[in-house]
């Protein structure tokens, strides 16, 4: 309704902004509407999962709570069926858990009333904008996902040249191998940008479409802008799970490989096992 | 002045990037949902896939959204 009310007002056209403006400077550093409103939205987060965190109870009782329990379920399903090994899988559904929370609630945070051209700051530009709507957040994100990942995989693969060695499928001296695992390497760096550049666009993009027809429908923009903010509360969920998943399958893709290179089992004469238990390259029986 | 600022080339140029950016990714999606409609029709128990649907849906709308984008970076 203050989109509604201030476009009567404004003069022709949307006002869409694709890259953040400055709000006030700290000792000659700019800091820009979208980094203040990422610090409010990561405090606000902090303190309700910390708040959920001391509520959750061993029988479920049901409202906010168990809703944040069916999430958190969800993403660990997702995470531990996507590695070979549960017991490397489980390792990592923490880090997997927040990134989908944080870029859930940033992103449904981006859509409510206040922000974007509500309040205007001293100098004319708006005050809040979301933080995952901003080339630069994103990127942030991104960067920090892989940098994870990739220290993950290097870890689990036991160094870098073993990591390394993954890309090539045949002998690294055999030319066409050898160019094969220089386009794998190339693709895997451009997974970065890809991540981060599908969150910044789809949010920043529907913040377009909202405020379009918040224009068209001078008084009547709550109505207007109705339908595309439900669907942007679709694509704030899709798009946390879609980064999720993806970054999941790009740590199983480099941690299964390894472990496909572990010895397989004897099965010949004397070794097929009689039991439902597996026995694994180590000697430990597991079920 | 130059002949692309008088012409207003920037325009055509800017309508040509969205109108044909946008015919791949629609094609795309259409094969997406197509045949998981048509895997669901023959196996109702593929309805299990939806979640992996979607995430190929994502990934071919990243292509969109980029024609869409690169219309805010020319001038």
């Amino acid at each position: 309704m203050i989109t509604g009310l201030m476009s009567h007002f404004a003069e022709s056209g949307p006002a869409v902004h694709i890259a953040p403006a400055g709000v006030f400077t700290v000792d000659g550093f700019t800091i820009t509407n979208s980094i203040l409103y990422g610090w409010i939205t990561a405090l606000f987060i902090i303190i309700l999962m910390v708040w959920v965190a001391h509520r959750v109870t061993v029988k479920p009782k049901g409202g906010f709570v168990q809703i944040v329990e069916i999430g958190v379920d969800f993403i660990t399903d997702l995470v531990e069926n996507a590695f070979d090994n549960k017991e490397i899988g489980r390792k990592y559904v923490p880090l997997f858990v927040t990134i989908f929370f944080f870029i859930f609630l940033t992103n449904l945070l981006g859509l409510l009333p206040f922000v974007g051209e509500g309040f205007k700051s001293s100098n004319g530009n708006p005050l809040l904008r979301p933080f995952t709507g901003d080339l630069n957040g994103t990127l942030g994100l991104g960067l920090v996902t892989m940098l994870i990942v990739y220290y993950a995989s290097i870890r689990e693969a036991g160094g870098v040249m073993k990591y390394l060695r993954h890309f090539f499928i045949g002998s690294p001296k055999n030319p066409l191998y050898f160019l094969i695992g220089l386009l794998e390497m190339l693709t895997d760096l451009t997974r970065v940008l890809s991540l981060s550049l599908r969150l910044f666009l789809n949010i920043a993009i529907g913040e377009i479409v909202i405020a379009v027809f918040s224009y068209l429908g001078h008084i009547a923009a709550p109505i207007t802008a109705l339908p595309f903010t439900m669907l942007e509360i679709l694509v704030a969920g899709l798009q946390a799970y879609i980064f999720t998943i993806l970054s999941t399958m790009y740590l199983a893709i480099a941690v299964n490989h390894n472990e496909e290179h572990a010895a397989e089992p004897d099965l010949t004469e004397g070794g097929v096992p009689e039991t439902m238990e597996r026995v694994n390259a180590a000697g430990n029986v597991h079920g | 002045m130059t002949f692309a600022d008088t012409t207003g080339l920037v325009i055509i140029g800017k309508g040509l990037m969205i109108g044909l950016g946008f015919i791949g990714p629609a094609i795309g999606l259409g094969l997406i949902g197509g045949s998981y409609l048509s895997a669901v029709g023959r196996n109702p128990e593929a309805s299990k896939f939806f979640g992996q649907a979607l995430i190929f849906v994502a990934i071919v709308e990243l292509f969109g959204l980029l024609a869409f984008a690169s219309t805010f970076i020319v001038k």
